[in-house]
């Protein structure tokens, strides 16, 4: 590898990297891609690609409580962090990440080809066009360098390239409406059907109003575009995304007759539709949904190289220039044997797609890209409140895909000043989440209530069958002290640092915890549900305003510890996402995200990196930026 | 089929409130005994196998007064070591015992195997399947499920 030179080298082979091999590949640009995890993930050819995604789900079923990673590779050289470690007494050293507190940070990504769109729900709403403006129009956060209309083209590409099942009609709520997509507008393929329980409770929701502070809200509830397939939208003008050299822009090249909608990697007759596996998170076992591995194997593979359990440890840079001369990387052995050799990777180029904790340590550990200082910090999540009960009547959850409507009401509104925003997914797998559901129902009943035979299976069959699930996503604003740092002390086993996080929830955070439970308690009045939510002193992210006290969860959706920014005083990146302070790096990700929004982040950042990648063919063309 | 595997089905249907076809339906029968005959030990076993048979025969089909004699004399914790509730936790769920409350750390908690899990009843139980396994089709989430409509 050292020899040869690449137009671009990449890092990671998540829904970003995926996205760069295969459109710079396919613009006849050549790429090696460093990839942490191991060499059978990334196996592209239908038979070993079969059986590796087999054993992931074998894994899956093996596991009793497999949580979001459970069904991949838990790799020493190259480690993830896992949600089943999150405890709340911080600091604490154990895991992958040292969690310093005074609150942990619950999410986690995943290590592995393809990244973390293998356990990912799917849910891509866009932001709203207020979400790029937080600063001008709440004094909150900070403005984004562009506006969403800058980005309308870029979310085309995006939900193009996952394939987005939706109707876009529906798509209302405060700050949304057709107008923000474009009149004739559709997704590739139609809405995923709503579950029955999504019926049950518009029943009694939708156009419901409530009060909050003594202001009306009327609740709607709405059809949540998706990265799964269903069936093509014979409306949708369907295309390959070419590289137009001439006006230096990606365009969708109108040739295909229909939506050609992407199978498994083993079979294009598989995965067609969603099936109703109802376990999209942690995995399908079908590839109905999509994830990141579809898209690299649309590269052109004659020009892109993978290097696969190759962790990128340093950058090395030309002090003089601020150019990025290479990528250092150890190439382990295997799962069992962490030996590893040491190489540099070189290209004209340089891209780091790691997740929002794994670049700002490569970049701490390489003393690049932070004369802001801000590199590692603004570190973003959404805080998630559940709130569960029992319907009065059945309404069979734990079946399809986990959200299949929400409630957009909160997402934008002038309490945006003084709380957080935040979406709520109607969830369809019961009470699974809060409480370990129905495993833990079964445990009740027997353990605690003594029931056995038919009367057990009634208990299951009247409780399980009305469990409720709301939740609320709550917009985490960026706050400098929470952080990424590495440390010395804390090192994996090739030597690598571990992500030290400093993290918190603020005041505006939590009173919006406050809000939310207004809203949910009178929500589920309306729909005659019986709350059970109980918010424990024990909980891990237990947190108390005004005497009351809140649990949240983490959401995975892990941004902000690199942003983009017009002044290289306070970002670490050019609109362009190159790096202010060298101008052959280029940053992707959720890291890039100046703030939140409410909307799952996946789909932004996948619009972004295909403006990332329009910057990095210019660059590598010579034309003028 | 043995003798034991017979009389374990028959007491499983009792105590789970399936069927013996739903149980033998499942082809966990001969594993789960097995999971049993390996955790328990053998003079217990003994007694446990005696008294479910005893209740079967004494019973002789009469559900309510199997039930009580199941309630009185075979699923107390008190009895055989709990095994009588582990049994019905295990067919729910495909465990042995709780994996949760037996494994150092929940991450490494297991089902007794893929299949297990597959086939634990607390999903049909509840008008669903597991998630991952047994999909129902595209769109059957938009009514209530079959059989129940």
């Amino acid at each position: 590898m050292e020899s040869e030179i690449f137009d671009v080298v990449i890092v990671g082979s998540g829904i970003a990297g995926s996205v760069l091999a295969k459109t710079l590949t396919q613009a006849g640009k050549r790429v090696l891609l460093l990839e942490a995890g191991l060499q059978a993930g990334a196996e592209l050819r239908p038979e070993e690609a079969f059986a590796t995604y087999q054993h992931y789900v074998e894994t899956f079923h093996d596991k009793a409580i497999p949580a979001t990673n459970g069904p991949y590779p838990d790799i020493p050289e190259a480690p993830s962090p896992n949600v089943l470690q999150i405890q709340a007494a911080t600091p604490y050293y154990t895991g992958y990440l040292v969690q310093k507190g005074p609150l942990p940070f619950a999410s986690d990504c995943l290590r592995a080809p393809g990244g973390t769109t293998l356990h990912w729900l799917g849910n891509v709403p866009r932001m709203l066009p207020n979400d790029f403006k937080m600063k001008t129009l709440y004094g909150q956060g900070v403005d984004w360098p562009i506006s969403y209309e800058d980005l309308v083209p870029y979310y085309e590409l995006a939900e193009r390239e996952i394939g987005v099942a939706g109707d876009v009609a529906a798509q209302r709520g405060p700050d949304m409406g057709r107008d923000d997509y474009g009149a004739d507008y559709v997704f590739p393929m139609l809405e995923i059907p709503p579950s029955y329980q999504d019926q049950v409770w518009k029943l009694r929701s939708q156009n419901l109003t409530v009060m909050l502070d003594g202001e009306p809200y009327v609740v709607d509830c709405v059809s949540m575009p998706q990265g799964r397939n269903s069936i093509p939208n014979p409306r949708y003008r369907p295309g390959a995304i070419v590289w137009d050299k001439q006006i230096g822009r990606f365009v969708i090249d109108h040739e295909t007759p229909t939506y050609p909608v992407t199978g498994s990697l083993w079979s294009p007759y598989t995965g067609e539709r969603c099936e109703g596996n109802a376990s999209c998170v942690p995995i399908c076992p079908v590839q109905a949904k999509y994830n990141a591995l579809k898209t690299l194997k649309k590269a052109d593979q004659r020009r892109l190289t993978i290097v696969t359990q190759a962790v990128a440890s340093k950058l090395l840079i030309d002090r003089q220039t601020g150019e990025v001369t290479g990528i250092e990387y150890k190439r382990y052995r295997s799962l069992e044997d962490p030996t590893y050799e040491t190489h540099t990777a070189t290209g004209r180029l340089y891209v780091l797609a790691g997740s929002a904790l794994e670049n700002p340590k490569l970049l701490l550990a390489s003393d690049a890209a932070n004369s802001s200082d801000q590199v590692g910090r603004n570190l973003m999540d959404h805080m998630v409140m559940l709130a569960w009960g029992l319907f009065p009547e059945k309404v069979y959850p734990y079946r399809g895909p986990g959200c299949t409507t929400y409630i957009p009401t909160f997402r934008d509104g002038a309490f945006r000043k003084d709380f957080a925003a935040w979406i709520s997914p109607l969830d369809n797998w019961g009470w699974s989440w809060p409480t370990g559901a129905p495993g833990s129902d079964v445990s009740t009943a027997v353990g605690t209530l003594g029931l056995f035979g038919k009367a057990l299976r009634d208990y299951i069959a009247d409780r399980v069958t009305r469990q409720a699930l709301l939740h609320f996503e709550c917009e985490q604003l960026p706050e400098p002290d929470n952080r990424i740092t590495i440390d010395p002390q804390y090192i994996d086993v090739l030597g690598n640092p571990r992500p030290v996080i400093h993290y918190d929830a603020s005041p505006y955070m939590r009173k919006s915890f406050a809000a939310a439970k207004k809203v949910a308690t009178q929500i589920f009045a309306a729909n005659g549900i019986e709350d059970f939510t109980e918010y424990k002193p024990s909980d891990a992210d237990y947190v108390t305003w005004e005497g009351n006290g809140y649990t949240f969860e983490g959401a995975g959706h892990i941004v902000g510890t690199h942003r983009m920014g017009n002044d290289p005083k306070t970002s670490v990146v050019k609109p362009s996402q190159q790096c202010w302070d060298h101008p052959n790096l280029y940053l992707v990700g959720c890291g890039n995200m100046p703030t939140l929004g409410t909307s799952n982040p996946t789909l932004t950042m996948t619009a972004l990196t295909f403006m990332a990648a329009e910057s990095i063919l210019k660059q590598l063309e010579g034309v003028r930026q | 089929m043995t003798n034991r595997l017979s009389v374990f089905i028959d007491i499983s249907s009792y105590l789970t409130g399936f069927g013996a076809v739903d149980l033998h339906g499942t082809g966990m029968g001969p594993t789960y005994l097995a999971t049993v005959e390996k955790a328990t030990s053998a003079e217990t076993l003994s007694f446990f196998f005696e008294t479910a048979a005893q209740i079967l025969r004494t019973g002789a089909g009469d559900e309510s007064a199997i039930n009580a004699m199941i309630a009185a004399d075979l699923f107390p914790v008190s009895c055989f070591g709990g095994l009588a509730q582990n049994i019905i936790l295990m067919w729910y769920t495909g465990q042995w015992p709780p994996a949760v409350a037996a494994s150092p750390s929940l991450a490494q908690a297991r089902n007794i195997s893929p299949d297990a899990y597959v086939q634990g009843l607390v999903w049909t139980a509840a008008d669903t399947h597991p998630p991952g396994a047994k999909q129902p089709g595209y769109g059957s989430w938009a009514s209530p499920p079959l059989g129940t409509r």
